[in-house]
């Protein structure tokens, strides 16, 4: 960039001016809902407050021990393998929904599609519940599944099932929701590739799979995105069901339910704030790993 | 979570909690940035305006009393109160049930502002907010003089490392409820040892698979504490403020309830089952269970919840190993006043009121449904005497008053049983099926709540 003048200079400080008016709004938003809160708990997470000896600085301590904690590690692991399983297949069910309702040969679009979303409309705490009565192995609708066809089906929330459970009540919230992000990824595909690709004689598969599937790409990253961090993240469905059958979810059973429970129950703020940020750093690093094999297998290509 | 807890609780508003709780994580950090070690001040304060005379006149001067209770109804107790001392004003709040107050007061307390004068604490949390120094020594106001009011097992509950820190509001000692439709159509008598439980387990066990003598809650550590109790268990030992002991691996208390259940289990005679849902309660109504053994609190919940079964349900004594009489209280709360009081001689005087003025007493037993604490009612003739339509032709307060009697002495809580209590379902919770290893589990648990005592700075035994 070649030396700026004076008079260049000057409008270029009124419009960062400018720009900065229109940005302060943001940036004390930011700092007050973000910003403050992170730096308060990793300030937190740096101390130890005893019932006996009161509060005390402890440098990494907090983290060290959350590094080596069983219980905390097992809820992570829980969370990698519901996010290995539970997301893939959500994933490829909104995919199909999308290229269902994108194909143009769907009757009655319009009401597929709310029908698929409206479930995310469904606040996810009602949704647990909701599902947590079905699961019901007595009076629910699975032990009137078993009645009718004189089998016992298993317990649904039984410790075995419990993360499959909790697994369908999350794909079927957001199955719509990703959907959604799918189907208007593939309404910004340009008319002329598909006009192209009918003179190449490309048939609607070969449509689906040489055009739409590629130019879904960014959208479907930007899904697992979220779905890296809604599955890190699990609290509400598994403290709901936890109600209805407390032995299957354990105090450690996801990372952020243990959070909880040792700042509620064990008034362990400290450690507690320690084990948040952790799992925060955890979710940034799997969602940063997701990002890089996309990008690495597009240089590939 | 302790039993009583879940009456109030699960009629209420429970569903909330975690729908709540992000929103709680945030706010909760946020008041704890004021907390730091200005709780020492809170003490010297509090010592040095202790005076026992005072509280004599405090409800003639105009006062305010902020009041925190999820008891529904109690509200026509405090009304009495207003009515009796027009110049005091009580402020009666519902911050939630149990835990969730729990929580708020823990945080009030640290943030230094915030708390009420007055709350409703359950006798197993009542040594956390004590040993922390959070709570007014009632003793420092001439407490010790109520002692004769109270049933022993209640005033026990209340006396926590050398000091009163509650005055006793209401007591679940255990007793033993059983489906007369039942056992007769079995031909079967009230079980009055366990040998017989497990028996008559057996036998209905033969007539229909599908029903049990009673059930097992994995996550309620409060009827797994109670259970130990009766069983002549002291798992928990506290001494002085800094000490304390878990022995629930070599409890003979412990052992002996472990030895009472496993086999049961073993022989799908008890349910393992999560308990206060709808599904227990319909299981409830059908006689899915012989037997519910629980506080004497019961009574008033079950005329709300199971209405229809008026006259199917009769009262008896706990079974014991012996059969000699033997029982625990299970749940059950006290009304203490905390450090942050304004008034805190007119706040000892309403809670203190409030739980033995007789007037009183007979309206948190009548109005509100709650099995008193006080001697009063408890060797009242009238009272033990009194019919209760819900159990017609029987004399449950006769039953509930000897229970109350028979409760084993000298259990403590520890200070951090809410804690202790929450890793319940993820240590004994997890053995409450056929084959499952309760001595094992008595140890994981002990193993839990050990570390965590050292962690808080305790002295652990």
């Amino acid at each position: 960039m070649p030396p700026p003048g004076h008079a260049v200079k000057r409008g270029a400080l009124r419009r960062n001016l400018t720009g900065h008016a229109f940005f302060f709004p943001f940036l004390v938003v930011f700092v007050i809902g973000v910003a403050a809160p992170l730096a308060y708990a990793f300030r937190l997470s740096l101390y130890e407050d005893r019932m006996i000896g009161g509060t005390v600085f402890v440098g990494f301590d907090n983290y060290s021990k959350a590094l080596s904690d069983q219980l905390f590690s097992a809820g992570l692991v829980r969370v990698a393998l519901f996010f290995a399983i539970q997301v893939p297949l959500m994933l490829t069910l909104s995919l199909l929904a999308a290229l269902a309702i994108d194909s143009g040969r769907l009757r009655g679009a319009g009401l597929f599609r709310v029908g698929i979303f409206v479930p995310y409309a469904v606040p996810g705490v009602v949704a647990a519940l909701m599902w947590g009565y079905m699961y019901g192995k007595r009076f629910g609708l699975s032990a009137e599944l078993s009645d009718l066809l004189g089998t016992e089906l298993p317990d649904l929330l039984g410790p075995d099932w419990m993360l499959a459970s909790i697994g369908n009540v999350v794909t079927w919230s957001y199955v719509g929701y990703n959907m959604m992000i799918l189907y208007a990824a593939l309404r910004a595909i340009p008319e002329e590739l598909y006009e192209a690709a009918e003179m190449d004689g490309a048939g609607a598969f070969r449509t689906a799979w040489s055009i739409k599937l590629p130019a879904l790409k960014p959208a479907l990253l930007l899904a697992t995105t979220f779905s890296v961090i809604g599955s890190f993240q699990l609290f509400n469905e598994p403290s709901i069901l936890s109600a209805l059958a407390p032995a299957s979810v354990p105090t450690n059973y996801t990372p952020n339910l243990y959070a909880y429970n040792l700042a509620f129950n064990g008034r362990q703020f400290n450690y507690s704030a320690a084990i948040a940020v952790v799992l925060g750093v955890v979710t940034v690093f799997v969602a940063y790993l997701v990002q890089l094999a996309t990008a690495r297998r597009e240089r590939m290509q | 979570m302790n039993a009583k807890s879940s009456i109030a609780g699960r009629l209420g508003s429970r569903r909330s909690t975690s729908m709540t709780a992000a929103v709680t994580v945030a706010a909760l950090a946020l008041s704890l940035a004021a907390c730091g070690s200005d709780s020492k001040s809170d003490d010297d304060k509090g010592g040095k305006q202790a005076d026992p005379s005072a509280v004599a006149g405090a409800l003639d001067q105009p006062a305010e009393i902020t009041f925190w209770s999820w008891v529904p109804n109690i509200d026509r107790t405090v009304a009495l109160f207003e009515k009796k001392y027009p110049k005091v004003h009580v402020k009666l709040v519902n911050v939630g049930q149990s835990k969730d107050e729990y929580t708020k007061l823990q945080a009030a307390l640290k943030a230094g502002s915030g708390a009420p004068d007055v709350a409703q604490i359950e006798y197993y949390a009542l040594p956390q907010f004590a040993i922390t120094k959070q709570l007014v020594n009632l003793a420092d106001f001439g407490a010790a003089s109520l002692r004769d009011k109270f049933a022993s097992s209640a005033w026990s509950q209340v006396n926590v490392a050398g000091g009163i820190y509650g005055v006793p509001q209401d007591t679940g000692p255990m007793a033993m409820f059983y489906r007369k439709d039942v056992l007769d159509k079995l031909g079967a008598t009230p079980p009055k040892t366990w040998a017989e439980v497990a028996e008559l387990g057996k036998k209905i066990k033969a007539a229909d698979p599908a029903n049990f003598v009673t059930y097992l809650d994995p996550g309620d550590a409060g009827q797994a504490n109670s259970l130990i109790w009766q069983q002549g268990g002291k798992p928990y030992q506290v001494s002085g403020e800094s000490s304390a002991a878990v022995k629930l691996k070599d409890d003979p208390g412990a052992a002996k309830w472990a030895a009472t259940w496993g086999p049961m289990l073993a022989d799908k005679t008890v349910e393992s089952t999560p308990s206060w849902n709808e599904e227990w309660w319909k299981s409830m109504g059908a006689g899915k269970y012989a037997l519910w053994l629980a506080g004497a609190w019961a009574p008033a919940v079950m005329q709300k919840n199971l209405p229809q079964g008026a006259g199917q349900w009769a009262v008896a004594p706990m079974p014991t190993g012996d059969g000699a009489p033997g029982s625990a209280e299970n749940g059950g709360s006290s009304v203490a006043v905390t450090k942050q009081a304004k008034n805190k001689a007119a706040s000892v005087a309403f809670a203190t009121w409030l739980n033995s003025d007789p007037e009183a007493v007979k309206s948190l037993n009548s109005d509100v449904g709650l099995f008193p604490a006080t001697r009063l009612l408890l060797d009242d003739p009238t009272f033990r005497g009194a019919d209760l339509p819900y159990f017609p032709g029987t004399k449950p307060n006769e039953v509930f008053a000897q229970m109350s009697g028979a409760v084993r002495p000298e259990w403590q809580y520890l200070p951090f049983q809410v804690y202790a209590n929450s890793i319940f379902k993820d240590t004994i919770g997890q053995v409450y099926k056929p084959g499952g290893d309760l001595p094992g589990a008595l140890s994981t648990w002990q193993e839990r709540i050990t570390t965590f005592g050292k962690e808080q700075g305790f002295t652990m035994k």
